[in-house]
C-alpha cells in the first residue's frame, strides 16, 4: 500500500504529457479516442497484419482501420486478449501464438512482505504537507552470493513517517485521554515495504472466457495466477531483512508484517507474450516483433521475460523506443 | 485507488504508518455521500443505538466534537453495507450481538440499557481481550499472523477512528488537518503544524 504513495512520480513519464505532444507536433498522427479495437486482421496470403478492427466506443459502429505496421501496446493482458480473440484458420488458438505461449508466464510483483518498526528521538520535529517521496532499497539478494532458499530477489520502497490518529487501532485504550493522545502525532516510525520477482510460470496464464463478453461483445479472460515457492521464499525473506535492518539502524518495537496478497494487487502485470530466440518457445523476438508475423510489434508489458522486482515502466518505456527504433530502420531498408 | 483496497487498511493488522490520500479521499467520499442520504440500510434501531454508544466511548465528546456528533455510526452502517462483504457484515453484526449476551450475563439487561459505568466495564473487557490477541508476527509459524483483524472490537475502534479523523470536525478541529497543505516542510519543529 505505501508503494501507492510513490506513484505519483509516474505522472510526469506518462504519454500523455511526453509522448504524444511530441507525436503531435510532426503533424502525422491521428488520435482517435473512443476506438476500442476488438481483434487484429490477419492477411493470409502476405503473412502479414493488416489492420485492427474497432468498435466506435460511442455510436458502436464497427470500423476497419489499415497500416503497414502496427504495434499493439494496449498493456499486458490486453493485448495478449486481442491477440487471443484474433483467430485464424491458421491461428487457431490466438495470432502469431504458434508457440502456444501466448497469454502464458502471467506475471506480477508479489509486494508486501517487510518491517515497521520505531524510531526514538526527534520528537520536536515533523514533515509538513504531503510527502511527495519515499526510499528505495534496490536489490541485495542474489548479486553476488547465492542464496540457498530463492533465486532472485526484491527491494524495498518505504518511508519514515510520524505515526498519526491509525496507531490508535494497535492502542490499548479508549476515551477521552486515548482522543487526546491521538490528537498529537506519534512516535517516529520507519517501514520497509518489499517488492519482489514473480518468476515466469507456464501455468499462470490467460484465456479467453466461453461464457462472458465484456461491454462490447469481446469475451472476458480468464485469469490463472498463483504466487509459486520461489515468490513465497521471497516474501518471507523481505520480513526477515526488513527487520534486520531495522533493528541494525536502533528501531525499536519492530513488527514484521507478511501480507497476503493476491496476484495483481501489484498492479505490475506483465509477460503475457514474453521474447525470445527461439519462436517454439516465445511470442516475440528482441524487437518486441512478432516471430509469426513480422510487421506485428507489442510494447507492452507483455514482452517481458521474468519481471526483475524493479518498478516496470521505464523498462517498457525503453523497449519501446528500441522497437520502434528497429522498426523504422527496418521500413528504411524495405524489410517492413 | 480501489475499495477493496481501502478496505484492506482498514483491516490490516500491520501498523502501516498512513492512510494514503487515496484512501483518505475516498472516506471523505463516505462522509459526502451520507450527507445526501443519512438513512441506515443494514443497522437496526436498536444496533444502531448500540454502534452510537460504543463509538462515543471509544472517541468521546470533549473540547471538540465525539464520534456521535460527526455521525460515526452513520459512516459505519454505510461501509456494512456497500463495502463489506457478508462475511465481514455479519461477523461484525454478530460481535455486536455478543455485546449484548455479554451485558445481559454480568448486569442483566442489554448494553445500551446500562449505566455508563456498566457500559465501560464491558467495553474495557472488550478492548483488553484485544490486547490479549494482539501478538507479533511469529516468523517461524507458516500462514498470517494473529487474526486481529477478525474481531469484532478491532474493527468497531477501527471504523470509528477512520470514520472520525476523516470527517471534517476530525480531520480539522480534532488533527488541525489540510486537504491542501498550506506549506510544505521536510522538517519543522512540532509546533509548526498547530499553526
Ligand atoms: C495505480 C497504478 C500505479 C502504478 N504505479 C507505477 C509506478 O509507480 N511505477 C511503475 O513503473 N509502474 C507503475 N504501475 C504500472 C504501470 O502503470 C504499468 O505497468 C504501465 O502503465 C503499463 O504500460 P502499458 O503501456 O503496457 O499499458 P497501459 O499504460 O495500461 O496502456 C494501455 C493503453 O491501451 C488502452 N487499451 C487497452 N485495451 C484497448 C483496446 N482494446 N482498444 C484500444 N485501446 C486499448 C488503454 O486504455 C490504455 O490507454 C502502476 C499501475 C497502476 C494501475
Amino acid at each position: 500500500m505505501l508503494a501507492r504513495l510513490h506513484y505519483a512520480l509516474l505522472l510526469q513519464q506518462r504519454s500523455l504529457n511526453s509522448t504524444l505532444p511530441a507525436a503531435q507536433a510532426t503533424g502525422k498522427i491521428t488520435i482517435r479516442p473512443h476506438s476500442i479495437v476488438h481483434s487484429v486482421i490477419f492477411d493470409r496470403s502476405t503473412r502479414k497484419a493488416t489492420g485492427v478492427r474497432v468498435i466506435d466506443g460511442q455510436t458502436r459502429e464497427a470500423l476497419e482501420f489499415r497500416g503497414r505496421i502496427l504495434f499493439l501496446c494496449a498493456s499486458a493482458l490486453e493485448s495478449a486478449r486481442i491477440l487471443l480473440n484474433s483467430s485464424t484458420t491458421e491461428f487457431s488458438n490466438g495470432l502469431a501464438n504458434s508457440s502456444g505461449e501466448l497469454g502464458r508466464n502471467l506475471m506480477d510483483h508479489c509486494m508486501g512482505g517487510g518491517a515497521t518498526g520505531l524510531i526514538p528521538g526527534n520528537e520536536d520535529k515533523i514533515t509538513l504537507g504531503h510527502r511527495p517521496n519515499g526510499i528505495y532499497v534496490p536489490r541485495f539478494r542474489n548479486v553476488k552470493e547465492k542464496h540457498p532458499g530463492f533465486v532472485r530477489g526484491y527491494g524495498f520502497q518505504g518511508d519514515g513517517v510520524r505515526q498519526n490518529w491509525q496507531r490508535g487501532a494497535w492502542m490499548t485504550g479508549f476515551g477521552a485521554d486515548f482522543k487526546h493522545t491521538l490528537s498529537r502525532p506519534g512516535p517516529w516510525m520507519f517501514t520497509f515495504y518489499g517488492f519482489g520477482e514473480c518468476l515466469p510460470n507456464h501455468e499462470n496464464y490467460i484465456e479467453l472466457d466461453t461464457q462472458r463478453v465484456d461491454a462490447w461483445g469481446v469475451p472476458a479472460l480468464k485469469i490463472h495466477c498463483a504466487w509459486r515457492e520461489n515468490e513465497r521464499a521471497l516474501l518471507k525473506d523481505m520480513t526477515l531483512t526488513a527487520s534486520e535492518m531495522l533493528s541494525a539502524a536502533g528501531a525499536k518495537q519492530i513488527e514484521p508484517f507478511l501480507e497476503d496478497n493476491a496476484p495483481g494487487l501489484t498492479i505490475h502485470e506483465m509477460g503475457t507474450a514474453r521474447m525470445g530466440r527461439d519462436p517454439k518457445t516465445s511470442v516475440l523476438n528482441a524487437h518486441n516483433q512478432a516471430h509469426d508475423v513480422k510487421n506485428l510489434f507489442i510494447t507492452d508489458g507483455a514482452c517481458m521475460t521474468s519481471s526483475a522486482c524493479v518498478n516496470p515502466s521505464l523498462t517498457y518505456m525503453a523497449l519501446t523506443a528500441r522497437a520502434c527504433d528497429f522498426a523504422v530502420d527496418q521500413m528504411k531498408r524495405g524489410e517492413l | 485507488m480501489q475499495r477493496r483496497e481501502a478496505l484492506r487498511l482498514l483491516a490490516a493488522a500491520a501498523a502501516l504508518p498512513v492512510l494514503s490520500r487515496d484512501a483518505f479521499s475516498l472516506f471523505r467520499e463516505v462522509h459526502e455521500q451520507l450527507a445526501a442520504a443519512p438513512a441506515l440500510k443494514t443497522l437496526n434501531p436498536h444496533q444502531n443505538a448500540m454502534v452510537t454508544a460504543i463509538s462515543e466511548l471509544i472517541i468521546p465528546q470533549t473540547d471538540t466534537p465525539g464520534a456521535k456528533a460527526v455521525r460515526v455510526n452513520e459512516f459505519i452502517d454505510l461501509i456494512l453495507t456497500e463495502w463489506y462483504d457478508d462475511d465481514e457484515r455479519q461477523r461484525f453484526l454478530a460481535g455486536l450481538a455478543d455485546v449484548d449476551v455479554r451485558s445481559r450475563d454480568v448486569f442483566g439487561k442489554d448494553f445500551v440499557d446500562g449505566s455508563e459505568k456498566q457500559q465501560l466495564q464491558i467495553v474495557s473487557s472488550l478492548d483488553e481481550e484485544l490486547a490479549g490477541i494482539r501478538q507479533p508476527l511469529d516468523l517461524h509459524r507458516e500462514g498470517r499472523f494473529a487474526p486481529t483483524e477478525k474481531q469484532f472490537f478491532y474493527m468497531m475502534k477501527r471504523l470509528t477512528l477512520v470514520g472520525y479523523y476523516t470527517s471534517q470536525a476530525g480531520f480539522e478541529q480534532e488533527r488541525h488537518e489540510h486537504i491542501i497543505p498550506p506549506r510544505h516542510a521536510g522538517c519543522a519543529s512540532i509546533e509548526e503544524e498547530a499553526t
